[in-house]
């Protein structure tokens, strides 16, 4: 309750302040989307969660990705992800650590983000491909590229602003149910959730619109339907929430991720194990020299 | 005929290979887990096929190279970290094609058939992992500089040059034991401090084999002629502890600010040239009542050389005017050689060797486009000043590796496209390499993921210059090659 009363006086300052636009969210605090919530003030929820701007550190060290053909074969690539939220120091949104550890031909390759609070302004990026034994800045990839030759893009996972869509809230509805299509059960059938309509604001976007699907509970998207020009769907993503838990800590984390391309059939799931926050990583390991440590 | 039936024995092989471990997953990963059933052990490796031949008629192969490859790496503890990496080679084409039968079978330890030695430990190293410093001793690479594909600041290996500069620095570096320290000022700014007494010289592969630079065949050619005798004493340093390089290295990331990302280096390296200088002396002995007895005595000296340098780079994150630059990645190195030493001559002919500096720098520019599409250019020159008087009406200093003219300036500009299909599994490049004395080479490739073990790979090299030329003395050497990796 104190939490609501918190994020409504905050909303009310900002909107007088700004003449109606959604307030900036406070790091290192937990959001709850409510009913009477604009769509923007939901979708800035989902941001900060989607991020986990709530914690001061994330620390996942086992994630699997699977690439999954429609004839049925399957590539896996493993990795692990370090995150710090910087909560605007510098500019510096939160800086990312992720270490590929299979399959092989890839082993060590590791990424240093550091993801600025300027929505305008690109990634910084650093990678250490052991194939070649040296850090190099590269150039932030194009927000509609695939990330890491996945069915999503860069800005589905780490680029993809609030200030990117303009949002519509089309109701509160029970969600149906997602069959997850890598172990077959039924996922959040009757999930109370707001279903909120996103617009690019590039016309020229690789999607015309999405359909998302926010839960109640946790304020994390757990549906989303990409749209063309024509209106077909073209697209689709699932993501899994739940909370963690922690002593007095309860925030909510993405534990699974399937994107369907409806067009061709392939998937790429994401399976999140492990996962921690507020461990107190140290500011060295987002540096080059942790990323030089990685071998192979 | 031999050729074939070895050629069709390997396609077998690999064809019965790819089979058998296609139906079980990953049965050598899980081989080495029975075999090596530590907790904290970590391996990996590979199993590759490489076969290159003549674009011209598809006659000669270049080389037919079967590796296995072998890393692991125990971790007994949070801190504390062994490494190594073992390589073993065998290349069938030094069985396969007479020519270079007959080569190895002349030259003993020709390094080009098997590894010689010790050449089959890659990297065997010891990690240590403190607060503040990172200690890794053992036989090691370090890598300086942001250049790809081109020699700046990258000074602290040699290079094996048996394909001369098609395989990839990585392979192409002959690693060394070193004492290597890095230490953190703050998490964006990290001191190296390099201590090397190992020392190697660069190889150069041959006369007679597919990739003998040019000088080394003139060089053997001039051996060869009648009544000349050649006498060559290689002068290299010893390993002890007066000749131990040293190296320094100041990296810092700016953290805020307008130039925030801006990575930048200072570095200073005290070493020997790997590319010994050759000195030459001709004594002319005549006999009245026959030939004449020409003795050559060729010393090659390795120069203590100092470098000093520096690199950068900087995405540009933010629009200059606009979104006027933004998403570009600007980056640049450059390196004072000085204390070297060069050949000066005419065309194939040394005269003399005199005293020289080099300074060197590359600018490169990298984007991605559209979807997934990345773009690199790099502009470089290198710029060579004889610190000693020689007559320069006549002679020029000579570039090493062909004995041709060298230019005050040389000029060169790289240029690479590669993008991926297919979720990252089919992966087309082309490599353009452009040098101001129209010498060219061209190297597109494609690569194909069949599962997460398996790899295919197919391209061309393609040289075109004149022989006294960084690529065009290689001219003749455009070829095809096909590579299969499995790994685990």
């Amino acid at each position: 309750m104190t939490r609501r009363v918190a994020v409504f006086a905050a909303l009310v300052i900002f909107c007088c302040a700004s003449g109606g636009m959604a307030a900036e969210l406070e790091y290192y605090k937990v959001y709850k989307p409510e009913t009477g919530m604009t769509a923007d003030e939901i979708m800035q929820i989902v941001y900060h969660n989607k991020y986990s701007l709530f914690a001061r550190d994330y620390d996942l060290p086992e994630s699997e990705i699977f690439y999954v053909d429609p004839s049925g074969l399957v590539r896996t690539k493993l990795a692990e992800r370090y995150r710090k939220v910087e909560g605007g120091s510098n500019d510096i949104q939160y800086k990312d650590l992720v270490v590929v550890t299979h399959p092989t031909s890839v082993k060590g390759l590791a990424i240093l983000t550091w993801t600025f609070q300027n929505p305008e302004r690109d990634q910084d990026v650093w990678l250490w491909i052991p194939a070649i034994k040296k850090v190099r800045k590269i150039s932030a990839s194009e927000d509609d590229d695939a990330f890491m030759g996945s069915d999503l893009t860069v800005e589905e996972v780490s680029t993809r602003r609030f200030e990117d869509e303009t949002y519509r809230l089309i109701g509160e509805k029970d969600f149906d149910g997602y069959r997850f299509e890598h172990t077959g059960e039924m996922k959040f059938q009757g999930r109370p959730c707001f279903v909120i309509e996103a617009e690019p604001v590039n016309p020229h976007w690789y999607y015309a619109k999405r359909t998302v699907w926010v839960d109640k509970e946790m304020g994390g998207a757990i549906f989303e339907e990409y749209e063309d020009r024509n209106g077909d769907i073209f697209k689709t993503i699932y993501r899994e929430w739940d909370w963690y838990t922690q002593g007095d800590l309860r925030y909510p984390t993405q534990n699974a991720i399937e994107c369907k391309d409806q067009r061709t059939g392939h998937r790429t799931v994401v399976l999140n194990k492990n996962q921690k926050y507020d461990e107190g990583l140290d500011d060295s390991t987002f540096s080059l020299r942790t990323l030089q440590r990685s071998k192979w | 005929m031999r050729k074939i039936c070895i050629l069709g024995v390997t396609a077998a092989v690999l064809a019965l290979a790819w089979a058998g471990l296609a139906a079980a997953a990953e049965p050598v990963s899980r081989f080495v887990d029975k075999v090596l059933p530590f907790e904290n052990l970590e391996t990996a490796g590979y199993f590759k096929n490489e076969t290159a031949l003549s674009l011209a008629g598809f006659d000669e192969f270049y080389k037919i190279l079967n590796i296995v490859d072998f890393k692991a790496n125990y971790k007994f503890n949070d801190r504390v970290e062994l490494f190594g990496e073992i390589k073993l080679f065998y290349d069938a084409v030094y069985d396969v094609e007479g020519s270079y039968r007959d080569l190895v079978n002349k030259e003993k330890n020709t390094k080009l058939q098997l590894p010689v030695k010790t050449e089959w430990i890659r990297q065997a190293f010891l990690d240590v992992y403190m607060d503040r410093v990172d200690l890794r001793l053992g036989k090691q690479q370090v890598v300086w500089g942001t250049t790809d594909g081109v020699r700046i600041l990258d000074l602290v290996n040699p290079l094996d040059y048996r394909e001369w500069t098609l395989n990839e620095y990585p392979e192409m570096r002959i690693p060394l034991w070193m004492a290597n320290v890095e230490t953190e000022l703050n998490p964006n700014s990290h001191i190296q401090l390099l201590l090397i007494p190992d020392y190697q010289a660069n190889y150069y592969p041959p006369a007679g084999s597919p990739y003998a630079p040019r000088t080394v065949v003139i060089g053997a050619e001039s051996a060869n002629q009648p009544f000349v005798t050649v006498t060559t004493i290689d002068e290299k340093p010893s390993r002890n502890l007066e000749n131990t390089k040293i190296g320094l290295r100041w990296r810092n990331v700016v953290e805020g600010g307008y130039l925030s990302g801006l990575e930048y280096t200072l570095n200073y390296l005290h070493t020997y040239d790997f590319a010994s200088s050759a000195y030459t002396r001709t004594t002319v002995n005549i006999n009245p009542f026959g030939p004449p007895d020409i003795q050559v005595k060729l010393t090659r000296r390795a120069e203590q050389i100092e470098v000093i340098g520096g690199s950068f780079s900087k995405s540009i994150t933010e629009g200059i005017i606009g979104d006027l630059g933004k998403g570009w990645t600007v980056r640049g190195e450059y390196a004072y050689i000085a204390n070297g030493a060069m050949n000066y001559g005419t065309d194939k002919n040394i005269v003399g060797t005199v005293d020289v500096d080099q300074f060197n720098y590359a600018i490169g520019l990298d984007k991605v486009f559209l979807t997934d599409l990345q773009f690199s250019l790099q502009f470089i020159q290198l710029i060579a000043h004889a610190t000693e008087d020689f007559d320069k009406s006549q002679y020029t200093l000579l570039f090493g590796p062909t004995r041709g003219p060298l230019d005050k300036v040389e000029n060169l500009i790289t240029l690479k496209l590669s993008k991926d299909f297919m979720h990252e599994r089919l992966k087309p490049e082309v490599l353009i390499i452009y040098t101001d004395d129209n010498d060219w080479r061209i190297s597109p490739a494609v690569s194909f993921e069949l599962n997460d073990n398996w790899m295919v790979a197919s391209g061309l090299h393609i040289f075109e210059g004149d022989s006294a030329h960084l690529h065009g003395e290689f001219d003749k050497v455009d070829q095809v090659f096909f590579e299969t990796t499995y790994s685990w």
